[in-house]
Order: structure tokens, then C-alpha cells, then sequence
């Protein structure tokens, strides 16, 4: 089980991070005056101190109130559910780059649909290559935005 | 007067049949967006935005602004009848719109809640119409050092008047100013913050921030909660709705006052969430039965109803004539703007004015539009919401994903919508606002070069921020904002307290 402090104090130690990130990347660009006004990298420097400052206030915060924030913030039935939502979603994104991005939605809402749903496997293959043509439909023909393509529309000669 | 002259030539521009069709169609898509949980306004409209870009602007964002009012209109719809607010703007919503409709008076609530909220709404259009002008002649005086105080302004009153934690505001807001600055400077050439990332030359899109946040982030806190939809059963029948429409007269004064301060909230930037849950909170104290509040007080959905669509539509106001946006909607749209090559501000009002009230007159024709679109439409969209999440969550996320590749054909940013979402999962549950990070994104790029400009009208100085009577009031005027809480502690100090606060319960506005 997560607790709400531990949660504050990661995520105001990432943000102070990406602070500190920000301030070192724009050190690089000058902070200075220039020749034409302030350097390029003075205004993100000084949105990276900003930020790195109020998340060591968001820390201090969360270490003192640390008896406070003893609720919890994520039980283990909970992150199983959120594991089971993002896990098939990061493999949707990568499925997406091999495949091409309407063989990859076919795929994810089929096997969602069966393996989460509990749906029976015809219904839900044809709910995802359904649902696969209609984005295809509307997105090629209708807006004419391609969307990343894979193996599959090569070899019917699609593009 | 000269603005209602204008606004006449507007409705010959908003009145084509072509337009009216993009307005039904904006509502309900709009109203899907809203009704579906994960898929909000300023998702919605970022996902949309893709596709405007080869329309012409003015189609553009009639269909953009129509998609906002149908999104606010589904969200108070799933709060009657599921107590899921599709919106976290309808949440005040649900407080008596559901139990209303769980004693059989769904009808009354829904059509109480559009009319309020179409009311509302035309009411904020109407400010908008006398005030446009008067704003944008007003912001031609305006030189960098203003604008910055302008958006100075925006973000103080977002930290000092926000309700969660300031330094979390900060966070959020230091964050987008951050993630605005990624990629080719636009003044130097030169690349910054890409840490060698080839893929990051070109920036950060806030529409990829917005997909991932508000989108993917929404989805994981829906899916965490195992969320079931009970909803009650809706059928509209036409004589209910035309007997709720002759009782709402009854409720003018809530009406109006809650239209008051939704347009307040609008305008200055706090937006239709707080706005909603101030007059909520105002309607029951004011209220001669504050006890039948919560339990199917018709006043109770008028009222937040009412708030929401006029700050809603008031948010356009800043946005058209400053350049500001007072809601992460209308910063997603401002930043249409952006892309579509017009120059949100003062001189849209010159350079554009068939944009300016072809839009303005669309926002009246389009609320009505909606108001009579989503009467029709909600056991339809009711309907929606009873097909299972597992295959209705798995088709957001496609729809998501679909809408961020759109944006600059780039792969990368799938990992950089899987990247937000999960800061958009971590911010909701620790109640870092997200509006303002969203805002930032948008709004980075100006505020920077206002930010320059004026060091180099300077030479480097600070003092040109109260080099003139103008900035020195606007600075000022952000400074009291900022130091808001502080100064309540203060003053509450030193006058012994009678009354404990200002604002009764339930007026504390989330997210």
C-alpha cells in the first residue's frame, strides 16, 4: 500500500528534478544579458528555480505533515486495476510503432474486450477490426490524416 | 451602438447553412466528450484541433466552440443522471440534480439544468457582445511590459484565489512555462532543454500535454475507482419540459446571480469549476431552506448550472480581446488560434472582425443550438453510458492516442501522452491544478517575448514594471492576488473575527 506522504514527497522530488533539469539545460544557453536582451536560456532558468523552490516547499510540507498524509493513497486492489488499464495501453503504443496504428487498435480492443471484458472472442475481434475500419474510413478518406502504418496495409498495398 | 452593428454582420456570417450544421455537429460531439468520462472539454477540443487545421477559421472555431457547449451540457447530464460528473465543472451538479432524478424528477432536473446553463451562457455572450470592444481598445494601449503584467495577473490570481496548495499551483504553472520553452527559441535559433533528444527540436505540443493529462489521466483515476454506472432510467417527455420552462421564471434571482458570478469567474480567470461550487455555495446560504439543499432542490442545479456556462463562455472574453484565456479550454483554443495564423488580442479586432463576431454570434445561436440539441438527444447519449467500460475505456484511449499522433505526425509523442497521463493520474490525486500548466504551455511563447521586449525597452531593468500608471496598477493588482490568503490572515487578525469565514461549506473549488 502507497501512503499519501510517500506519494507527495516522490512526486515533489521528481518536479524539483525537472526544476534543477530545466535550470542546468538553460545554464548552457546563457542566462546573462546578451547582445540582443536577456540570454535565451534566462526565462526557462528562472521558471526551472521557480519550480525546484516550490516543490522543496511542496517537500517540506509533505515531511511535516507526514503524520497527516498517513492516509493511504493507492491500496493494492487499486494499482491491480490501474496495472491492468496501462499495461495493455503501453503495449497498445508499442504495438502501434511495429504494427501500424489501426492494426494495434484492432488488436488492444479485441483483446481488452475478451481478456478483460469477458466478452466471446468473435464479438469482440469484430467490435476491433470493426472499430479499426471506421477510424480508417473517417481519418484517411474523411480528414485525409494518416495515421501510422505497419506490415499489414503494406502488403494489401495501401500506401 | 456600434458592437450590436457588428454582432448583426456576424449572425449574416454565423447564420449559413453550412454553419448551422457545424454547430449541431460540434454539440454533439461535444455532448459525447462530455458524457464520456476521460474525454472532458479541453480534451476534447485538442483532439478536434488536428483536423481544423485545413478548415477556415471562422468553421474552425464555430465547430470548436460548439464542441465546448455540447461538453459542458453532456457533463451536467451524466451528473443528473449517473452522479458522474463528466465535467469537474459539473460536479456541484450533482449534489441535487441526482437526487432529483432519483425521485423520479429526472425530467425537471435535465431541463432546469440546460435552461439555467443556456440562460447562463447568454448571458455571458451578451457581456462579452457590450464589453469586447471596450476591452480591446483598452489593450491597444497595451506594450509588452503590460502584457506581461497581464499574464502575471492571470497567474497570481490562479495561485492566491486557487484553493489547493499555492506552491503546488506553481509547480504546475513553473512546469508549463518549462515544457513551453523546449525546442527552437524563437528569437536565438538556438535549440533548448532537448537534453540531445532529437525528438524534441520541435517542442512540446500543449495539445499532447492536454491529451495526456486531462485524457489518459482522467481514464486511470476512472479505472482505479472500478467505476460502475448506475444511472437512472431518463425519459425527456415533452410536457415535463414545457412545464419545468414555465416554472423557471421562478427562479430569476438565482438565475441572475449565479450568471453574475460565473461571468466574474470567467473573466478573471478562475474559472467555471470554482464558479460552479461559489454559487452552489452562495444559492444555499442565501437560501430560506438551506436544509433541502442536497436532497432535490431544484435551486440547486440552477444554480451551478447557471455559473458554469456563463464563466464557460465569459472565458472567451479574455482570450479574443487580451490574448489571455481564462479556462484550460480556452487556452486550447486560443492556441487554435495560434496555429490557424491568427493573432489572438487586440488587434484580431481590427485585423479580423469577421472572425471576432462571426464567432461572438455563433456562441448565441450555437447555445441554443445545444439547449435544444441535448433535450433531444439525452436518452440517446444516457444510452451511451450503459455499454460496458471495458470496451468503452479501451476506445478512448485509441481515440486519445489517434488525436495525438494527428497533431505533428510524430511518434514520439505517443510516449509523451503515456508520459503525461501518468502526471496527470499523480497531480489529480495529490490536487496539483492542472489549468495552469495548461495555460502556461500556451501562453509560454508570449509571455517570454513580453518577458524580453520589456528587458530590452529597459535595458534590464525592473523598474519599467512600474514605469507607468497603467502597468503599476496591473502589477499591483496581481501582487494583491498573489498575497490573497496572506493578506485574509492578516486582516482577519486584526479585526476580531465575528463571522469564521467568508465562504460558507461546499464553496471550495477542486481542481
Amino acid at each position: 500500500m502507497l501512503m499519501r506522504s510517500t506519494a507527495e514527497i516522490g512526486t515533489a522530488l521528481i518536479t524539483a528534478g525537472l526544476g534543477i533539469a530545466a535550470m542546468v539545460g538553460a545554464l548552457e544557453f546563457g542566462i546573462g544579458w546578451s547582445s540582443s536582451g536577456p540570454g535565451p536560456g534566462a526565462f526557462p532558468f528562472y521558471m526551472g528555480l521557480l519550480v525546484a523552490c516550490a516543490s522543496l516547499v511542496n517537500l517540506a510540507q509533505a515531511m511535516i505533515g507526514r503524520c497527516r498524509l498517513q492516509e493511504a493513497f493507492l491500496n493494492g486492489e487499486q494499482a491491480l486495476r490501474v496495472a491492468a488499464f496501462m499495461g495493455p495501453v503501453i503495449l497498445f503504443v508499442i504495438a502501434t510503432l511495429l504494427l501500424g496504428m489501426y492494426v494495434a487498435a484492432a488488436l488492444y480492443l479485441t483483446l481488452t474486450m475478451w481478456l478483460q471484458g469477458g466478452y466471446r472472442l468473435m464479438l469482440s475481434a469484430l467490435t476491433g477490426i470493426g472499430a479499426a475500419a471506421f477510424f480508417y474510413v473517417v481519418l484517411e478518406y474523411l480528414f485525409q490524416v494518416p495515421l501510422p502504418k505497419g506490415p499489414l496495409e503494406a502488403a494489401f498495398g495501401l500506401y | 451602438m456600434d458592437n450590436f452593428a457588428s454582432l448583426f454582420d456576424g449572425f449574416r456570417i454565423a447564420l449559413s447553412f453550412q454553419h448551422v450544421i457545424i454547430m449541431v455537429a460540434g454539440v454533439l460531439l461535444g455532448i459525447l466528450v462530455g458524457v464520456l468520462p476521460g474525454l472532458g472539454a479541453p480534451n476534447g477540443v485538442s483532439l478536434l484541433l488536428p483536423l481544423t487545421f485545413s478548415m477556415d477559421p471562422v468553421s474552425a472555431i464555430i465547430l470548436l466552440t460548439s464542441m465546448y457547449w455540447g461538453a459542458l451540457f453532456g457533463g451536467s447530464t451524466t451528473s443528473i443522471l449517473f452522479n458522474i460528473p463528466g465535467e469537474p465543472s459539473s460536479v456541484a451538479t450533482t449534489f441535487d440534480g441526482y437526487p432529483m432524478a432519483k425521485q423520479g424528477r429526472a425530467t425537471e432536473a435535465l431541463t432546469l439544468a440546460f435552461l439555467s446553463a443556456g440562460f447562463g451562457a447568454l448571458v455571458g455572450v451578451l457581456v462579452i457582445t457590450i464589453l469586447s470592444t471596450w476591452v480591446a481598445t483598452f489593450a491597444m494601449q497595451f506594450s509588452s511590459p503590460e502584457y506581461l503584467a497581464v499574464y502575471f495577473l492571470a497567474f497570481a490570481s490562479f495561485i492566491g484565489l486557487g484553493g489547493t496548495s499555492p506552491f503546488k499551483t506553481i509547480v504546475s504553472m513553473g512546469l508549463g512555462f518549462g515544457f513551453a520553452t523546449v525546442g527552437m527559441d524563437t528569437i536565438s535559433g538556438g535549440l533548448r532543454l532537448t537534453f540531445g533528444f532529437s525528438e524534441l527540436l520541435s517542442g512540446i505540443s500543449f495539445l499532447i500535454a492536454v491529451i495526456g493529462l486531462f485524457g489518459i489521466g482522467e481514464l486511470m483515476l476512472t479505472m482505479e475507482e472500478g467505476l460502475r454506472f448506475d444511472g437512472v432510467r431518463a425519459k425527456v417527455s415533452p410536457r415535463d419540459v414545457v412545464k419545468t420552462i414555465r416554472h423557471l421564471p421562478r427562479y430569476w434571482v438565482a438565475l441572475l446571480r449565479s450568471s453574475a458570478i460565473g461571468v466574474w469567474m470567467g473573466i478573471t480567470p478562475g474559472g467555471p469549476t470554482a464558479a460552479s461550487f461559489m454559487s452552489y455555495g452562495l444559492a444555499k446560504r442565501v437560501s430560506r431552506r438551506p436544509e433541502r439543499f442536497g436532497q432535490g432542490e431544484p435551486e440547486g442545479v440552477v444554480s451551478p448550472e447557471a455559473a458554469d456556462h456563463a464563466a464557460g463562455s465569459s472565458a472567451i472574453l479574455p482570450m479574443l480581446a487580451l490574448g489571455v484565456p481564462g479556462s484550460a479550454t480556452a487556452a486550447v483554443m486560443m492556441g487554435g488560434l495560434m496555429i490557424w495564423g491568427l493573432n489572438p488580442g487586440p488587434m484580431l479586432f481590427v485585423e479580423r472582425p469577421d472572425f471576432v463576431w462571426g464567432l461572438i454570434a455563433s456562441m448565441y445561436l450555437g447555445n441554443i443550438v445545444a439547449v435544444i440539441v441535448v433535450l433531444m438527444t439525452v436518452p440517446l447519449f444516457a444510452s451511451i453510458l450503459r455499454i460496458p467500460f471495458s470496451i468503452i475505456g479501451p476506445i478512448i484511449v485509441v481515440v486519445c492516442f489517434i488525436g495525438a499522433y494527428t497533431v505533428g505526425s510524430r511518434e514520439f509523442d505517443l510516449w509523451l501522452v503515456l508520459g503525461f497521463g501518468l502526471m496527470g493520474y499523480m497531480f489529480k490525486k495529490l490536487e496539483y491544478p492542472i489549468a495552469p500548466l495548461v495555460l502556461a504551455m500556451v501562453l509560454g511563447d508570449k509571455a517570454e517575448d513580453a518577458f524580453r521586449q520589456s528587458m530590452i525597452m529597459s535595458k534590464g531593468s525592473l523598474s519599467i514594471f512600474w514605469s507607468n500608471g497603467l502597468v503599476s496598477t496591473l502589477i499591483a493588482l496581481a501582487l494583491v492576488l498573489l498575497f490573497w490568503p496572506v493578506l485574509g490572515i492578516l486582516v482577519r487578525r486584526m479585526l476580531p473575527v465575528r463571522s469564521s469565514s467568508a465562504f460558507g461549506q461546499g464553496t471550495v473549488p477542486k481542481s
